[in-house]
């Protein structure tokens, strides 16, 4: 048996093209899931180049404290969005906090996603150590991600690493059960019978099958949960266990402005919405890739 | 109906006249225990304060030792022997009579090795305590120490029942504490409030107060609210009628709210600094530890962090306090970070590619370990950015109050973020300066023969001049090194409603309301 029959079964990259192109044209015609895109799209390119646009040094401090944005009455073009209890600018700490974040959100979906679903796929191929893996996952799920985080912290300090890691290992199990899942469904297809039958290797099926049936899904998955996965990361630092001074995070930057809520809400308000932002638009877009691509839900 | 009008009347009237005796004051953080010997915090001193007496009292001004359980005392000439004679009619809170034996054991538990007690230095260096009558106490020194009634104001030389302490074992200043002060033990739910009521009868307390009897409240309840906020806003919807914790940030708006009045004191010896050790490679140099009191400007940080209620700190002791030696005044480092630079520069400290200067392979990146809270978070940021500027790195770590004061006993960091309560020069110097003191309080690892002399001679010291010359040559060596980096002298602020009369703020340990006696709802 040739590699070129092996691979029939598995035939939606021929029809790539065209599938790509309508599931744009239906992603463009959901104007909500557009502007959630353009929006994380400007958010990213705009921490990206943190450096080439930010006003200020984010770690300088000047001696006007807590001036309030351009739109008010005291506020000044030389801080756009005031500055904080420190007399920093907020914007150049808005826009290197936000490369943090993304960044934290990034890598540690990464982490979970790799693990999680290669856990996940393996326990769908091998059925003898689904069960492992799955009391496995059952009794990760037991453990918050908040309270692994403040676990994390206490053994190795405080610091983006650790938060990191801890957001990483919280998302490997819902990771591995929704990889799991879908790769129950591949794993019962004709074609990986037909794998089987012609001799391919365990390596191959998974690789050339049943990783390749399952990586939209997981992706749509993957990009629901990065929303998430900044939730919480944003969380932790607000409760400290985060980004250490005089890095800026958001999470951090709306913790400390907490102390000034009453006197200068802008500190706290701005990062606060920026998260807001991240997730609506991040928890947005997924829907609209998962509600596009599965075709389940095309009807 | 008319019953009926006149019973709610009543009702009414009682309910008032009920609420007129209560009060609620907030506080940030409980104590972690209320026996007077174990605990060195400053919440355990507000509670003590008002739960019991000590022998001698000080007045608001924190110069004055006056009475308190004692209505006189006599110092012999040697001055090493001190005679207290207490007042009549003092009882503890469970009805019984309280005697000299009472105060003698109080003093000699405090000092007892067993006890264990953090501050049992505190009471010098003791030949003996007896009670020759039921109302002289002769407390015999083996060496003369000038600071002994000032300590003895202090909280920890509460007079307790022995009863008490052996009825309650573990659990003593836990579950209960017996005491002669104007209020007595209510409740204590830890982390959450303590509540405690009058002491009837009471009428021993200092003369200093206006009330020469029992307290005008019948019950006090110490709220614990740590989120400053929230303590704000208590204080402005009279769910509290005092505090002395309201941030900085809120004076100006308190000042300005018709429903609560602000009282300032600043007879206040509260110092906010951040410590070197001076045997790490970082802070090690003299030039760096010098350099960085330059590079730090503690008027912008009293002005624009601390909005002007603070006064900003040059010397490691208020210049109000007593034995601070004025001759050192022009001596204080002061802002220069053109100047800190320089003296860098010369000490062959250069900048890295990073900007961080750097010298044999060693990065002047020091650590600076502080306790969590928003307070702390500000003034370590704050002096992170003004180091940046001169090329220091500051690499701040942040501990959770349960687990700082162990970290800060350790000799594993390069500065420390800490506040202090003092009530003179000795007091302070003979705390954070002997070299038994290491490796704490003494967190800086300050080992100087000629300190330890000079601090011994103060100690000695049987007048006034020549203990403050003693002091001041600790004072001109200490600052001169550049050991600390003093950040600023918190005065004491208190924000009551208006519905109490003026309290007048004290400062003792840093307890504002000291002893309460005049706590009242105008009438």
């Amino acid at each position: 048996m040739s590699a070129t029959d092996t691979q029939t079964p598995a035939a939606a990259p021929q029809d790539a093209a065209p599938v790509h192109k309508s599931w744009w044209r239906a992603l463009m015609r959901d104007r909500a899931a557009m502007l959630a895109l353009i929006l994380l799209t400007i958010i990213v390119i705009a921490a990206i180049i943190a450096p080439l646009i930010a006003p200020h040094d984010p770690n300088l401090n000047s001696r006007s404290v807590m001036q309030p944005p351009v739109w008010t009455e005291r506020g000044t073009w030389e801080f756009i969005l005031g500055t904080d209890g420190q007399g920093r600018d907020i914007l150049s700490r808005i826009l290197y906090g936000t490369r943090l974040t993304l960044l934290i959100g990034l890598v540690a979906v990464g982490i979970g996603g790799v693990i999680g679903s290669g856990l996940g796929l393996l326990a769908s191929m091998y059925p003898k150590i689904d069960p492992w893996v799955m009391r496995l996952n059952d009794m990760m799920l037991s453990f918050p991600a908040i309270l692994l985080g403040l676990a994390l912290v206490a053994v190795a300090g405080p610091g983006v690493w650790p938060v990191i890691v801890a957001l990483g290992i919280a998302s490997i199990p819902d990771c591995a059960r929704i990889a799991r899942s879908i790769g129950i469904g591949v794993m019962g297809q004709e074609y990986i019978e037909a794998g089987r039958a012609v001799g391919l290797s365990d390596w191959t099926i998974f690789r050339r099958y049943l990783l390749r049936n399952s990586i939209s899904s997981i992706m749509i998955f993957l990009s629901l949960r990065f929303g998430q996965v900044i939730l919480i990361g944003a969380a932790l630092s607000f409760l400290g266990l985060g980004a250490r001074p005089p890095a800026s995070e958001l999470g951090m930057m709306a913790a400390q402005g907490r102390d000034f809520l009453l006197f200068a809400p802008h500190i706290a308000t701005i990062p606060s919405v920026v998260i807001f932002l991240i997730v609506l638009c991040a928890n947005v877009a997924g829907d609209a890739l998962r509600d596009v691509l599965d075709p389940r839900l095309k009807s | 109906m008319k019953k009926t009008l006149l019973l709610g009347c009543a009702l009414a009237v009682l309910t008032g006249t009920a609420f007129a005796q209560e009060i609620n004051i907030v506080r940030e953080v409980d104590s972690n225990n209320y026996d007077p010997h174990k605990s060195t915090a400053r919440a355990a001193a507000e509670s003590l304060f008002m739960l019991g007496d000590t022998l001698v009292s000080l007045e608001p001004d924190m110069k004055t030792v006056t009475d308190g359980l004692a209505k006189s005392w006599e110092v012999s000439d040697d001055k090493m022997t001190y005679t207290f004679h207490l007042k009549d009619g003092i009882k503890f809170c469970d009805g019984r009579d309280m005697t000299a034996d009472d105060v003698v054991y109080s003093l000699k538990r405090w000092i007892d090795p067993e006890t264990k007690s953090p501050v049992a230095w505190r009471a010098g260096t003791v030949k003996d305590i007896t009670a020759p009558d039921a109302k002289t106490v002769v407390y015999q020194l083996e060496e003369p120490f000038s600071e002994l009634l000032y300590q003895l104001t202090q909280s920890f030389a509460t007079v307790i029942d022995k009863n008490d302490v052996e009825k309650l074992g573990a659990d003593f200043g836990v579950t209960g504490l017996n005491t002669t002060g104007p209020f007595c033990w209510g409740e204590w739910l830890p982390r959450d409030r303590m509540t405690m009521t009058r002491h009837e009868g009471y009428n021993w307390g200092p003369q200093f107060y206006t009330n020469k009897g029992a307290p005008h409240m019948a019950k006090v309840t110490w709220q614990i609210v740590p989120e400053e906020n929230t303590r704000t806003v208590a204080l402005m919807t009279d769910q509290s009628q005092v505090t002395q914790y309201i941030p900085q940030i809120a004076f100006a708006q308190m000042r300005n709210t018709p429903t609560v009045e602000v009282h300032r004191s600043d007879e206040a010896f509260w110092t906010w600094f951040i410590g070197f050790k001076v045997d790490k490679p970082t802070v090690s140099d003299p030039a760096v530890r010098r350099a960085m009191n330059m590079a730090v400007d503690q008027d912008a940080l009293a002005r624009d962090i601390l909005f002007g209620e603070v006064t900003p700190a040059h010397s490691y002791i208020s210049e109000n306090a007593l034995d601070w030696d004025p001759a050192l005044n022009d001596k204080l480092i002061k802002y220069d970070p053109e100047a800190a630079i320089k003296l860098l520069d010369e000490a062959g400290w250069k900048p890295g590619a990073d900007g961080i200067r750097e010298k044999d392979g060693v990065k002047l990146r020091p650590n600076l370990y502080i306790q969590g809270g928003s307070t702390w978070q500000k003034l370590a940021e704050f002096v992170q950015a003004e180091l940046l500027k001169v090329g220091i790195g500051l690499d701040i770590q942040v501990f959770d109050a349960t687990v700082f004061w162990g970290k800060v006993a350790t000799q594993e960091f390069d500065s420390f973020g800490m506040s202090y309560p003092y009530i003179s020069a000795g007091d302070a110097l003979n705390l954070y300066f002997l070299s038994k003191n290491i490796p704490t309080p003494n967190r800086m690892n300050w080992n100087d023969p000629e300190t330890d002399e000079w601090l011994a001679e103060g100690r000695r010291a049987t007048d006034d001049a020549s203990r403050a010359a003693a002091y001041a040559k600790v004072l001109d060596k200490v600052h001169e090194a550049a050991v600390w980096l003093p950040l600023y002298h918190e005065p004491m602020t208190i924000v009551q409603s208006v519905k109490l009369e003026p309290i007048v703020p004290h400062n003792n340990y840093g307890a504002g309301l000291y002893k309460g006696l005049d706590l009242k709802y105008r009438e």
